[in-house]
Order: structure tokens, then C-alpha cells, then sequence
């Protein structure tokens, strides 16, 4: 279903969605239905379709560019060292339209209920979209149009042992894979003290020839002044 | 013509001189606009629009000013001889208008502690409203109901200010009273189910639900929501009414205010004649 799809008699369904396009006139029609119905025109001569998972900061609405994942279970990092564990985080669904070497956007639909929490304190931490995931070992096996995985790399660059139970990351750096199997993404965990980390997000997909998702921000137009994000209100 | 252009006005300033600075005033006027007008459009998505509207009225008035400067000796003015009489007239003018210069400072010291910013939500002393421009003389306020209120600088910098929206999330409060009767925590497990439902309730800080009193006719609940600053009045009117309704979808009930009275002796309707014969028989 991700992927690019011609304009003429688009239809999919996704989950409890069902998506498609009709012609009408001089234009086209997408729909969207689920229980509700959302409608929008969209005029193109001759553009294609794009459906693919894009960073999870956009439902209900757009307040933030920060995706905070808590692990269930805390994970206790020995000093100088480094580990590869995956964990999730949640989808969103993006409709683009594309023409003349431009996209649109013309739909973003979850089947996550979104969730927001305060990352620091009051006055000068951040609001993050809040993801709970366990951590593994391996791959784990989800339902790819509700969670992706994501490989964090951990790195413990302190002389310390050090429990870490959540990561947040900078949205617009985040770099989104699919196949016909899973949605996946990478990142890096650089912890340099007890309370300081530095997490970053990697352009590796899990496997050869996954697909890279078109990302939100780049549809979007919005600069990107770094990729990196230091996590100064604990760990 | 050339004899009107050379006519003296004063000293040894002419028509002409007059002509000439009006159109040097006129110009850089002009210049002025065009640079803050080309100025605001390149600059609008890359800087914050309190920042960037302080930095534009420096720039206008900057070149205002240094054209004015610049064509002062066209009208005979020498600065140095200025200074002398600037001095006297400076105090004269400063008896006469103290609280211009009041807010003028005040507006700068605001402009430098930046306590509100131009979109901010703010209430001064019972006005309430988004800050629309923090001007050098004045702070406009953009009421909830539209209306435009002018407060000037000083007032604006004495008095207490509170800005909504400076820190990124706030907490509200709901006072919830339930009957005696009703499972309270039950209720405080709906309460909460709800809460976490919804996604701009922040998950951290964690949102409080308690029995906070027991009153003369209910059971209060204390439920403490903490929201992003930007969403807390939409979270806020959305959610008391959806533990209302799913309070007493549960079989929970806000009760009205009731009171038992107890009478020392038994208390005697007055009833009618006819009814105490039909009770009689």
C-alpha cells in the first residue's frame, strides 16, 4: 500500500481506512472515510499519488517537532560501551500529491491515538509526542501501519553506569524506511554523563532496498538548523 | 520663479532650502518604507515578529532620523548652538512632560526585559488579551472580544504582569462534586481513563485526580490537568464536559445542593375543610 500510485481510480485501505480518489470534472476528489468522511479537491493534470508513514508530530495538530519514547523498562548502560537495541514508535500516514517535480500534502491519518508530554520542566523544557515502547534485542514484529521500529544505538561515553528510560529526539532529522514488511528508522543514544545525552537520527534503513519515506518537512519546506538534540533534563 | 526659490525666510535659509529639505524628509520616508516593506517580506518566516518589528522601527526611524540630521544646516540649524538652548528647553521640556518620558523609558526597558511579546497572552491589571505591539511610548492589548486597548508604558512596566503563555505548559483545575452514594473511585478511575484519552492532557506532568473534600451535599474530586500552554483552554472546555456526561453514563451523578430537615414535633399540614371530611371518613 505505501508507495506511489497513479491519480486514476485510487483506492486503498488502510486499517479501519479507506482511501480514495474520484474525478470530477477538471478535477480530482480524494476521500477519506472512518466513520467520518474527509473530503478534499485536488486540481493536477497529471501527478501521482504518495502514501507513506511520516514522523509522528502532526495529529490531532501540529504543536511540536519533538518525539519523546519512553521504555517501559529502563535500560542500565555499563561504562564505555555500545549496544544496538530496537524499539517503536508510532505511525502517521501522510497523502502527498505529486507534479512537476513539486508535492502537496493532502491528508495525514493515524491509527495511533496521539499523546503529549512535557520533556524538562514547565518553563523550559519541551512538549514531545509521547511514544511508550519496550526495548529488544531483535526486530520486533509489529503491525506496520501502526508502529515502526527504530534501532537505537546506544552509547555509554561515561566512566559510569548509567540507567536510561526514555529518549527524545528532534523530529525533523528523522529519516523513515519501508518495505512490504515494516516501517523502521534509525538513531543514536550518545550518553555523556549521568543526566546529559546527545540522540540523533541515522539515514540507515534496517535492510537493503527498503524505501525512504518522503519526509513532512522537506513537503513542507521548513529549514532544518541541526539534527541533533541534547537531552538536558535527565534521562 | 528663481526669485521665489531665493526668497529668504529666515537668516539665510530660502525658499529653495525649505523645498530642498522637504524633499530630502520626503525621500528618505519613502527609502524608509521600502527597505522595511522589502525588509519585513524577505525576513517574516526567519525571525520571530516581535523581534523583527523592533528591529524594522529602528531601521525606519534610523534613516528618519539621520536624513533630518543630515539636512539640518539647510535650515540654518547649528548643532553646537543647539546644545546651549537644547539644555533649556530640554529642562523646560522635561517639567513639562514627565510622563512621556515615563513610558518612553518604561517602553525601553520592556522592549529589553522582554516580560511580553507581540502575540503573547497576557492580563494587566484586569485587562486580558493578545499583545499586539509593544510600541516605545505604549503596549497595545488585543481584548478576547476584539476590542483594541491602548496602556501606556509605565503603567504596563508597574504594574503585575501575567503572561500565559512564556512557560510551555500550564495547569488547570476542576472541582467535581459526586453523591455520597456514587463509588468515588470509580469515579476517579473514569475521571483519569479520560484524561489519558485525551491527547493534549499531558502525560508528564502527570495529572491528578483526588477526593479533595466532603462537602455539605457531595462528594469533591480535585481533578489537575496540566496542558501545552498554546492548547490549555480548548483541553480545558473539552474535557469538563466529557467527565460530566461520562460520569453519569456510569451511573454517577452531580448532585443538585439538598438538605434533610428534621422537626422537633410532628409537623401538622394545614388542609382544607373538605380534605380533613374525606380523610375522616
Amino acid at each position: 500500500m505505501f508507495g506511489y500510485h497513479e491519480l486514476k481510480d485510487f483506492s486503498a485501505e488502510i486499517g479501519e481506512y479507506r482511501i480514495k480518489i474520484e474525478k470530477e470534472g477538471v478535477f480530482y476528489r480524494y476521500i477519506r472515510e472512518n466513520g467520518g468522511r474527509k473530503e478534499k479537491n485536488v486540481f493536477t493534470d497529471s501527478g501521482r499519488l504518495i502514501v507513506n508513514p511520516v514522523e509522528p508530530v502532526n495529529l490531532p495538530k501540529e504543536i511540536t517537532n519533538f518525539l519523546q519514547i519512553r521504555f517501559r523498562k529502563p535500560f542500565v548502560s555499563e561504562p564505555k560501551s555500545t549496544v544496538e537495541v530496537y524499539a517503536t514508535f508510532p505511525i502517521e500516514i501522510a497523502v502527498f500529491v505529486a507534479a512537476k517535480k513539486s508535492v502537496g500534502l493532502v491528508d495525514v491519518f493515524s491509527m495511533q491515538r496521539p499523546k503529549y508530554t512535557l520533556y524538562g520542566n514547565p518553563r523550559e523544557g519541551i512538549i514531545c509526542r509521547y511514544w511508550e515502547s519496550d526495548l529488544h534485542a531483535d526486530v520486533p514484529s509489529v503491525d506496520r501501519y501502526r508502529e515502526g521500529v527504530i534501532r537505537l544505538r546506544i552509547v555509554n561515553s561515561d566512566d559510569e553506569w548509567i540507567e536510561i528510560s526514555n529518549a527524545v529526539f528532534d523530529i525533523y532529522g528523522m529519516k523513515i524506511f519501508y518495505d512490504d514488511e515494516m516501517v523502521c528508522s534509525s538513531a543514536s543514544v550518545n550518553i555523556l554523563s549521568p543526566k546529559v545525552a546527545e540522540t540523533r537520527f541515522t539515514n540507515k534503513p534496517l535492510r537493503d532496498k527498503m524505501k525512504k519515506s518522503l519526509e513532512l518537512y522537506t513537503a513542507r519546506r521548513i529549514s532544518i538548523a541541526g539534527v541533533k538534540f541534547v537531552m538536558e533534563w535527565g534521562l | 520663479m528663481i526669485d521665489i526659490l531665493d526668497y529668504r525666510i529666515y537668516q539665510d535659509v530660502t525658499v529653495f532650502d525649505l523645498i530642498f529639505v522637504i524633499l530630502v524628509m520626503a525621500v528618505a520616508t519613502v527609502f524608509a518604507k521600502i527597505v522595511t516593506t522589502n525588509l519585513r517580506r524577505a525576513l517574516i518566516d526567519k525571525m520571530k515578529r516581535d523581534q523583527l518589528e523592533l528591529m524594522l522601527k529602528i531601521i525606519y526611524f534610523g534613516i528618519i532620523i539621520v536624513a533630518f540630521i543630515g539636512v539640518l544646516p539647510s535650515l540654518g540649524l547649528d548643532l553646537s548652538g543647539l546644545l546651549v538652548a537644547g539644555g533649556i528647553v530640554g529642562i523646560v521640556i522635561g517639567f513639562a512632560s514627565q510622563s512621556v518620558v515615563a513610558n518612553l523609558v518604561s517602553g525601553i526597558f520592556l522592549i529589553s526585559e522582554k516580560p511580553i511579546k507581540i502575540g503573547d497572552q497576557i492580563s494587566i491589571e484586569g485587562v486580558a488579551g493578545f499583545v499586539e505591539d509593544v510600541n516605545i511610548l505604549s503596549t497595545i492589548i488585543r481584548t478576547y472580544d476584539g476590542l483594541y486597548v491602548r496602556i501606556p508604558n509605565e503603567k504596563v512596566f508597574t504594574s503585575s504582569i501575567t503572561n500565559y503563555v512564556t512557560h510551555v505548559a500550564r495547569r488547570f483545575e476542576y472541582s467535581i462534586g459526586i453523591r455520597y452514594s456514587d463509588d468515588a473511585e470509580r469515579a476517579v478511575e473514569i475521571i483519569k481513563r479520560l484524561i489519558d484519552e485525551h491527547p493534549f492532557a499531558l502525560k508528564n506532568p502527570e495529572p491528578q485526580v483526588f477526593v479533595d473534600s466532603l462537602g455539605d451535599n457531595s462528594v469533591n474530586l480535585t481533578v489537575r490537568i496540566w496542558a501545552p500552554s498554546n492548547e490549555w483552554y480548548s483541553v480545558k472546555m473539552d474535557l469538563l464536559w466529557k467527565i460530566k456526561t461520562e460520569l453519569e453514563r456510569n451511573g454517577i451523578e452531580i448532585p443538585f445542593p439538598q438538605r434533610v430537615v428534621w422537626f422537633a414535633n410532628e409537623l401538622r399540614a394545614d388542609l382544607g375543610e373538605g380534605e380533613e371530611k374525606r380523610r375522616e371518613t
